[in-house]
């Protein structure tokens, strides 16, 4: 087993070379010694971490080290058991997911999780629906209520995905890799400040990995901030700049993710489980 | 004194009701509403069959949980094994279970209601009669003694069942977890059809006792009873045997205590306040277990 | 026609409080909130418009909206008392307070009449009022289905948690679900009492509960075209089914097992899905190879990532 690693004795690298995180720039989020136990299940067990603007954020790890729940604390639908996540400096912990949500927290699940009941279209402008940061002159009463009003963000969504064609599907009509595409565009048309990814490329093949691996370094800009889990190394180093290890629910580097990935923490965590698995 | 007796045989009635509700809630997550239709429907056949032969009590007995029985295992395989079959999502099924067994009681209660134009009907023509006996300023009927030995000797059982059986355990195991359970190789159709009898069963026993000790039902008389037994399963904890008795005393014996305090009909209410307030301090039931939630 | 309606007026407003009935049990469910306080709604709103019109001479709009919102305002606190609960337990909460409402019938003593309940309740009600009133109802409920509000309470009923993380209060449309199911039975219930001027407590509990669900399960429970499809079929069945004479109620019992357990979507979700298979087998004719789709998932992730990490962190060594 991993011995317990605190934080002064992680290997940290700083921000990756050539990522144009602004060193000064504060903090979208910060999360501040965050617990989540389950029973007795320590799932995040005192996690500390800052996202930064501008910036692609890796987090790897085995299966069950935690990755999920974390990003369930920082959307709050998992209830902390303690500790602190401020964004943009300011404590947020006690409020409801939703409150969180509106400040343009924006996530996707591990699993698919589109409304069948409703077409692509109207399943990407459910993520729009939320906007209130950009409101532009109201399209008139009669449109809306009848509910025929599309936002542009949908449109703009829908061409970053690569979803054009399939706006009248509903989500039983789709490939998995599409589905999955569509929740990121939902994502993504909420206009959001932090977008936090959980295994978003489950299920798609190395094309559709790259395309999505490109699309989220387009994104990199306007002070976005992004959290991105994931198994595939290679997407990983390929597409963040800054990487962070779980195991355990504990924090074990983080780095650039070259760096992480050869970490002996790291290779610990992974070839440790792989031993057991083959035992 | 008289009061306390009266709480016991009430709750054995109760008891006896509740318990195959609670059976198949807590262990194939069947919250079957149309067990109030197999209770009342089983006694209705009993009664047809008097109209033309005059029977014994245990032949009675037998015909009520014959029928109950085998409602109980034809609604599950035409409707609830259609419903989990189709459903999306457990939450989906469980509230599916729910409607389809409103649905499905129309059916009886139909027929019955057809048959006895909404009046009540008894057992009157068997062969057994109640009597009344009088131990000291203690009075009992021997229908009511025997509620109250058959209720207690069939919880004891079915918990003992519960508990050592190989079936038993397995069904435990389907209620903690269902997948874990298929994954030990328990069969589960069977194991669910074997439920639904049992609890169709005791539905009908219920019933047949129940109308002894009352004179006569109504066909809607199941409708009542469905929610209190809900009431009890939920305050002893679903899944709970122990449960489930201390459910049906303590609901008895909260009925007797109003009826002795109050004038008109609030006993009624009881039950239903009962619901709300379990549900509003303790969701989880006075033994209920505490619920693990798995991804 | 005219001779038709006049005949038929007992049904056209059964039609219409059957309607509003339904809907109330309906519009919670649209939010995932299986709540059958609507029905309790009903029952509360047959006495308080019985009670307004006969103990305070109120007319019979006053009358109407008074009761709506006392409704509305009494499942809103029930709502906000079982607001924590889900699923089997709420429903089975919302048909206690059904069945509450009709013990306080019973019990309620002069105000409501007891066993007897209230009777002779003669207003300036007319049949104007009572297509209107539906009509607004059947306005609101069917703008709530479209657009952002529908999308919304769509999500709220199919994955609460995805509603939050976008930003839906979802608690908020859970009471607000509440409050509307109660308005709704509210106003019901005192048209009915309007129209039949006449209640007692074996009109109200349980039986109302099943003809609520009923016309919801045959209709179809995710727009409001199910609940006027089940309205309509369950007033006017047992006028039709009268030539099948007295088995009527036991072939009621039979549509709605089959339909409960056939087509959960109801009927008009039959609808939906025959439109939606034709729209698709449609579009896969037109483009056939247009649509060409990604193919399916090649590697499900876990195992042969790890695997694929293992080695490759070995040769870095
Ligand atoms: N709701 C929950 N209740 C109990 N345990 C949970 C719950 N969610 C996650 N866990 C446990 O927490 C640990 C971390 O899970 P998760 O965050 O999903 O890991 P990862 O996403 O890294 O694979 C696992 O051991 C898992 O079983
Ligand atoms: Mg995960």
């Amino acid at each position: 087993m991993s011995t317990p690693n605190t934080a002064e004795t992680l290997p940290t690298t700083g921000p990756a070379g050539g990522a144009p995180a602004s060193p000064g720039g504060v903090a979208v989020l910060e999360c501040d010694d965050v617990c989540v136990h389950f029973g007795g299940v320590k799932a995040v067990d005192g996690i500390s971490l800052q996202l930064l603007p501008d910036t692609i954020h890796g987090i790897i790890g085995p299966n069950g080290s935690g990755k999920s729940t974390l990003i369930g604390a920082i959307t709050r639908l998992t209830k902390l058991t303690s500790g602190r996540l401020l964004f943009d400096g300011e404590e947020y912990q006690s409020s409801p997911a939703s409150v969180v949500a509106r400040k343009r927290v924006a996530r996707t699940f591990q699993t698919v999780r589109l409304l069948p009941d409703l077409t692509v279209l109207e399943n990407i402008q459910l993520g729009a629906d939320g906007r209130t940061h950009d409101e532009g002159p109201r399209p008139n009463l009669l449109k809306r209520l009848l509910g025929k009003q599309i936002s542009p963000a949908v449109g703009e969504a829908i061409e970053r995905t690569n979803l054009q064609g399939f706006e009248s599907f509903y989500p039983s009509e789709l490939s998995y890799g599409t589905q999955r595409r569509v929740e990121i565009a939902r994502a993504i048309s909420t206009g959001p400040r932090l977008l936090l990814l959980d295994e978003p490329t489950a299920g798609m093949n190395q094309t559709e990995r790259a395309e999505i691996s490109a699309l989220l370094q387009s994104l990199r800009t306007g002070g976005l901030s992004q959290l991105l889990v994931e198994h595939d190394v290679q997407m990983m180093i390929d597409t963040c700049d800054h990487v962070f290890a779980m195991n355990f629910g504990k924090l074990i580097a983080e780095g650039r993710p070259k760096d992480v990935v050869q970490s002996p923490q790291v290779q610990e965590a992974y070839l440790g489980r792989k031993w057991r698995d083959h035992a | 004194m008289q009061d306390v007796l009266s709480v016991v045989s009430l709750g054995s009635i109760y008891l006896l009701f509740a318990l195959g509700m609670s059976l198949t809630w807590g262990t194939i997550d069947v919250l079957n509403f149309s067990h109030g239709s197999i209770f009342m429907f089983s006694t209705f056949t009993a009664y047809l069959l008097l109209g033309s032969t005059a029977l014994p009590f245990l032949a009675v007995v037998a015909v009520a949980v014959a029928v109950g029985a085998l409602m109980s295992v034809l609604i599950q395989v035409l409707a609830f094994e259609q419903i989990i079959k189709r459903a999306r999502t457990k939450k989906n099924a469980e509230m599916q279970i729910l409607i389809g067994g409103i649905g499905i009681a129309i059916i009886p209660l139909a027929i019955a209601q057809h048959h006895t134009k909404s009046n009540p009907f008894g057992l009157r023509e068997s062969s057994f009669s109640v009597d009344t006996w009088v131990v000291g300023d203690l009075r009992i009927t021997n229908i009511a003694v025997m509620t109250i030995i058959v209720a207690l000797v069939l919880w004891l059982a079915l918990a003992l069942w519960l508990r050592r059986s190989r079936n038993g355990l397995a069904l435990r195991a389907i209620g903690v977890d269902a997948e874990v359970a298929s994954l030990m190789g328990v069969d589960r159709r069977r194991l669910a059809l074997v439920t639904m009898a049992v609890a169709g069963g005791l539905a009908g026993l219920a019933g047949v006792l129940f109308t002894f000790t009352l004179g006569a039902i109504t066909p809607e008389s199941g409708d009542t009873l469905l929610v209190k037994a809900f009431a009890i399963i939920i305050l002893g904890g679903v899944g709970s045997m122990r449960g489930v008795a201390f459910g049906a005393y303590f609901l008895a014996a909260c009925e007797v205590w109003v009826l002795t305090q109050t004038s008109g009909s609030w006993v009624e209410a009881v039950s239903f306040g009962l619901i709300f307030i379990v549900l509003l301090i303790r969701p989880a039931g006075v033994f209920g277990r505490k619920e693990v939630r798995r991804t | 026609m005219s001779s038709f309606y006049l005949t038929n007026l007992v049904l056209v407003q059964a039609t219409i409080t059957g309607l509003l009935l339904a809907l109330s049990i309906q519009v919670p469910i649209r939010m995932g909130v299986f709540s059958f306080a609507g029905a309790g709604a009903y029952g509360f709103g047959c006495y308080a418009g019985a009670i307004l019109v006969l103990d305070y001479q109120m007319a019979a709009v006053p009358t109407i909206v008074i009761t709506g919102l006392l409704a509305g305002l009494v499942v809103l606190v029930v709502g906000l008392l079982i607001a924590k609960l889900n699923g089997l337990y709420l429903a089975m909460a919302t048909v206690a307070f059904c069945l509450i409402i009709s013990v306080v019938a019973i019990n309620g003593g002069e105000l409501t009449g007891g066993s007897t309940g209230r009777y002779g309740v003669i207003s300036d009600f007319t049949m104007g009022h009572m297509f209107a009133i539906g009509a607004i109802a059947l306005v609101l409920v069917a703008l709530s289905e479209r657009g952002k509000l529908g999308r919304r309470v769509d999500a709220v009923r199919e994955d609460p948690e995805l509603a939050a993380s976008m930003g839906i209060n979802v608690r908020r449309y859970r009471l607000v679900a509440f409050a509307v199911s109660g308005v709704l039975g509210g106003v019901a219930g005192a048209m009915n009492i309007l129209v039949r001027s006449a209640v007692s407590p074996l009109d109200i509990g349980f039986p109302l509960i099943v003809l609520a669900l009923t016309m919801i399960i045959v209709g179809g429970s995710l727009s409001w075209k199910g609940a006027v499809i089940g309205a309509l079929i369950f007033t006017w069945l047992p006028d039709l089914l009268a030539v099948v004479g007295e088995w009527q109620e036991l072939i009621y019992g039979i549509i709605v097992a089959i339909a409960a357990v056939l087509l959960p979507r109801g009927l008009y979700g039959v609808y939906v899905d025959t439109k939606r298979s034709v729209l698709r087998r449609r579009r896969q004719e037109a483009t056939d190879k247009a649509t060409a789709q990604t193919p399916p998932p090649t590697s499900t992730g876990d195992t042969t990532d790890i695997d694929r990490l293992a080695p490759e962190m070995e040769a870095q060594r």
